[in-house]
């Protein structure tokens, strides 16, 4: 008889470990009471990428005239349409998935489960009847949840979030986004350009505050060219909803009024509910599900991966979690690392970064008792000065690497500019496998690539850019 | 090259003074050193400002750079024609490429700062 795996959830971590795990030869049911694929395929990643990429498209014809492209008209957004585009494109990876669940003969039950035993889930089908579905382990991958602050009160109307906005069919003339994090920048540079007039609302003193701040201060600047009002270091203290606006009041006093507003501040983890205290499944302060590197939880036989373990909230952090937890399963003795995680933000230009920032490098360089500027060497390149991004007229954007002096190892490497978020791997990569700035700096790159910019800031940090003036010692 | 009836910052700031306020902008070697400007982030009106404060921001294709007031007051225009328009700081960095205009709160900082001529000599000693 093959091993039985029971996953909770089919999102990014739960569907990626129930085909690995049919792979490694094991029975997999996966109970999930929405669609495949989680909020990343469904109402995250994947449908905000399909609508940005038409700004992006847009703001390429934008640039074309003086390229020697003529269109002829002015460009108008077709917002219900492009929500049909992002609708077909998602249906079209649920199948997907779907497919590879067939393909595996993986099941799929349609409802909600919730833990009743190390063995056993119990679901509440859709249709509203029940079913025990016993298992030798069981995976739990049921995500985070959308913001629910008891002062942004989401109504789906005017206060909405980001899964609400996306389907919004009409372009509003005024829109707040709180919080300027990853999904509140990528926001900001879609309805900007749509033609919406933007502000985000950072608490923090910068934007994407936990970003390299070389990355948050380029941004500011790219979201302002996009005409987009950028508050931070500040707060919405008082929310006024009118029929059809809202005034938000600030807490410096000042005044606003908005159409709509996007909440883009607390995620909540889903373990509640789903029968934890049953098994004495421990959870954190947070209310995450505690897990080791194998993805064990503190109960034997069941597992934690994905958001719901509150490690990186990423999508391919889930999956890699998924994997680990199933070959362990499995028998086979595999282990998380968190150390390189490549991530993409997709505002307009793409940021890219693996690794540590500038200022978390120089801390742990001061908590070794070492001279944070001594111990660092930096580089930097622009993509200015790179032949392919002045052919394509795409020159907007940099690459930062940071390594360690003496040993030359790579602790991190940021990017902004088009691709970035693809152009991250190498440097992910090179981390990955140990490589030193001075072996990436070797290595032939192509020409002309935006990936010279990688070498030519593994260059820089040894001071011998080739493409650069010289570094003034003022 | 260097209008002889402006003060001058050593970090190339210009400042035309009359009466109380003051206009400010960079000079001929600050954008010529910046090259081809694609954005320039300036403060808003009202904003109060102290001398030797960051109150805006130059991007060029080859680098981004600060500019500083080296004059205390509170800004009382914006030049909104550089929005779309920065390329203009390159082609009349003294003229319509003017960034602020600053109503003075201390008017005897400008004795402090730079003549035409020292602003040559200052120049002169300055690595390009």
């Amino acid at each position: 008889m093959p091993k039985h795996i029971a996953i909770l959830g089919a999102g990014p971590g739960g569907y990626v470990a129930a085909i690995r795990a049919a792979q490694l030869g094991a029975r997999v049911t996966v109970i999930e009471s929405q669609a495949l694929g989680g909020v990343c395929l469904n109402w995250g990643c994947i449908p905000s990428k399909a609508l940005l990429s038409v700004v992006e498209l847009g703001d390429k014809i934008k640039k074309a005239g003086p390229m020697g492209l003529h269109v002829s008209g002015p460009i108008t957004y077709d917002l219900s349409q492009m929500v049909a585009r992002k609708n077909q494109v998602v249906a079209g990876l649920v199948k997907g998935i779907s497919t590879l669940f067939k393909a595996w003969n993986i099941e799929h039950v349609e409802g909600t489960g919730t833990i009743e035993d190390r063995q056993t889930v119990e679901v509440l089908l859709k249709e509203g009847t029940g079913r025990a579905i016993t298992a030798d382990a069981i995976v739990i991958a049921t995500g985070s949840s959308w913001p629910n602050l008891p002062q942004f009160p989401i109504d789906g109307r005017q206060i909405l979030t980001s899964q609400q906005l996306m389907d919004v069919q009409q372009i509003p003339s005024r829109l707040l986004i709180i919080g300027a994090g990853v999904e509140g920048c990528e926001f900001a540079c879609l309805y900007s350009g749509l033609g919406t007039d933007v502000t985000v609302v950072e608490m923090m003193e910068r934007i994407l505050p936990l970003e390299d701040e070389e990355i948050s201060s380029m941004m500011t600047r790219e979201l302002k060219k996009r005409n987009v009002t950028v508050l931070t270091g500040t707060t919405v203290e008082v929310l006024d909803r009118n029929k059809t606006t809202i005034t938000a009041r600030f807490k410096d006093g000042a005044s606003l009024e908005f159409e709509k507003l996007l909440v883009s501040v607390g995620r909540g983890f889903n373990s509640h509910g789903i029968g934890l205290e049953k098994v004495a499944v421990q959870t954190g302060r947070r209310g995450e599900i505690l897990v080791n590197e194998r993805m064990e939880t503190t109960a034997s036989g069941i597992y934690a991966i994905g958001d719901v373990t509150g490690k990186a909230m990423l999508a391919h952090v889930a999956s890699a979690q998924g994997k680990v937890a199933v070959e362990n399963i499995m028998g086979h003795r595999t282990t998380i690392q968190y150390d390189v995680i490549p991530a993409g933000i997709f505002t307009l230009p793409e940021i890219g970064r693996v690794g540590l920032t500038e200022s978390q490098a120089r801390e742990r360089a001061e908590a070794r008792e070492e001279n944070a500027q001594a111990s660092l060497k930096i580089g930097r390149f622009r993509f200015a000065a790179l032949g392919k991004a002045q052919a394509t007229g795409e020159t907007t954007g940099f690459c930062k690497l940071i390594a360690h002096a003496a040993s030359g190892k790579i602790l991190g490497v940021h990017m902004v500019g088009t691709h970035a978020a693809d152009l991250i791997h190498e440097a992910a990569l090179a981390m990955q496998v140990g490589a030193t700035v001075e072996q990436v700096a070797d290595m032939i790159h192509a020409h002309p690539t935006l990936a010279e910019g990688l070498m030519e800031a593994a260059e820089d940090a040894e001071g011998k850019a080739i493409h650069q003036v010289r570094k003034r010692t003022s | 090259m260097i209008p002889s009836d402006l003060r001058y910052h050593q970090e190339h700031e210009w400042v035309r003074v009359s009466g109380t306020q003051a206009t400010l902008g960079i000079s001929h070697f600050a954008q010529d050193a910046l090259g081809d400007i694609v954005f320039i982030d300036l403060p808003k009106v009202g904003a109060v400002v102290k001398a030797g404060q960051q109150i805006g921001e130059v991007e060029s294709t080859k680098t981004t750079s600060t500019i500083y007031t080296p004059l205390s007051g509170t800004i009382a225009k914006v030049n909104a024609e550089l929005k779309d328009h920065p390329e203009v700081v390159n082609s009349d960095p003294y003229g319509k490429g003017w960034m602020v205009v600053i109503d003075l709160s201390n008017a005897g900082e400008v004795d402090k700062l730079m003549t035409a001529a020292q602003y040559e000599a200052f120049l002169s000693t300055q690595k390009h």
